[in-house]
């Protein structure tokens, strides 16, 4: 595998998407190759501070409490 | 549930006393599998939306069609993935055809929005010096933000709500090797932007040293 090959498959790395066979040959290609590695560490913190620092909100209670109203359930037993 | 209060009857949907047994059935699996992911159906539409009503409304008529067409969904298989697909398509109906041109940022509208949320912020204890750690919750949503849609998309499903490729490639319509690429080169560019607000901050990054 050579580094336009390993590239390509860095999202799916970062991801834990790659095959059996694809996730052998990327390893074998990063561990002689360090610009590659530079490149799958970059994307790996860029996933995590996409985690860590965007803002998560939770649903207000008048939403909550007319999506419950389709089902009629009590709104304090979920949430 | 066999609720003898009128006035409780008259504001449910469904609810009646000669509720059938298929449709009592229908209700408790729907809350079971459906309305667990009410809250990041509403973070997500949040983000596409920037506005609460919209957000809210938003949410609503996705529930409204998830419940309606309940029975299609396909037994276990991913119910959050699938009420996400039904939210872009009512996104796509109900906001972007009579709104602004996709793919254009409104600055002004962020700094206002995070303003208005910034009590809500949910500050993580990290310690780490990686420069990341130093940026604000704003800067890196507005990097995200900059970003083209189709980027920023795949991004915030794969990185923010946890989709896998499979789940994205039928959310977005395309395959999963777009999918794939379209993630490589969106945090290509996110890096890219986070690294310029790092610089303004005096903070060393990797490609200085």
């Amino acid at each position: 595998m050579n580094c336009i090959e390993t590239r390509a498959l860095i999202s799916a790395a970062v991801d834990d998407e790659l095959s059996f066979l694809e996730e052998k040959q990327f390893l074998l290609h990063l561990s002689e190759c360090n610009e590659c590695t530079v490149e799958f560490d970059d994307a790996q913190r860029t996933k995590l501070i996409i985690r860590e620092r965007v803002v998560r909100f939770k649903a207000p209670q008048t939403l909550i409490n007319s999506i419950m109203q389709l089902t009629s359930f009590s709104t304090k037993e979920m949430f | 549930m066999d609720n003898p209060d009128p006035a409780h009857q008259k504001k449910s949907l469904q609810t009646n006393e000669s509720l059938s047994a298929g449709e009592h059935k229908k209700q408790i699996e729907f809350q079971n599998e459906a309305v667990v992911h009410l809250n990041a159906l509403y973070n997500y539409a949040l983000h596409i939306t920037m506005n609460p009503d919209d957000a809210k409304d938003l949410v609503q008529e996705t529930y409204l069609k998830a419940y309606r067409f309940f029975n299609s969904f396909e037994r276990g298989t991913n119910c959050k993935a699938w009420l996400f697909k039904i939210l872009k398509n009512n996104y796509i109906n109900l906001f972007r055809k009579n709104s602004k041109e996709p793919g254009k940022v409104d600055y002004d509208l962020i700094k206002d929005f995070y303003h208005s949320i910034k009590d809500a912020r949910n500050d993580t204890s990290e310690t780490d010096s990686d420069f990341f750690h130093s940026l604000l919750h704003e800067e890196v949503y507005q990097a995200l933000l900059s970003l083209p849609e189709e980027f920023r998309e795949v991004i915030q499903l794969c990185d923010i709500e946890g989709f896998t490729y499979e789940e994205i490639a039928n959310m977005v319509d395309s395959p999963i090797g777009t999918v794939r690429s379209r993630l490589y080169r969106g945090r290509k560019l996110l890096r890219a932007q986070l690294e310029g607000y790092a610089r303004k901050y005096g903070f060393a990054t990797d490609t200085d040293q």
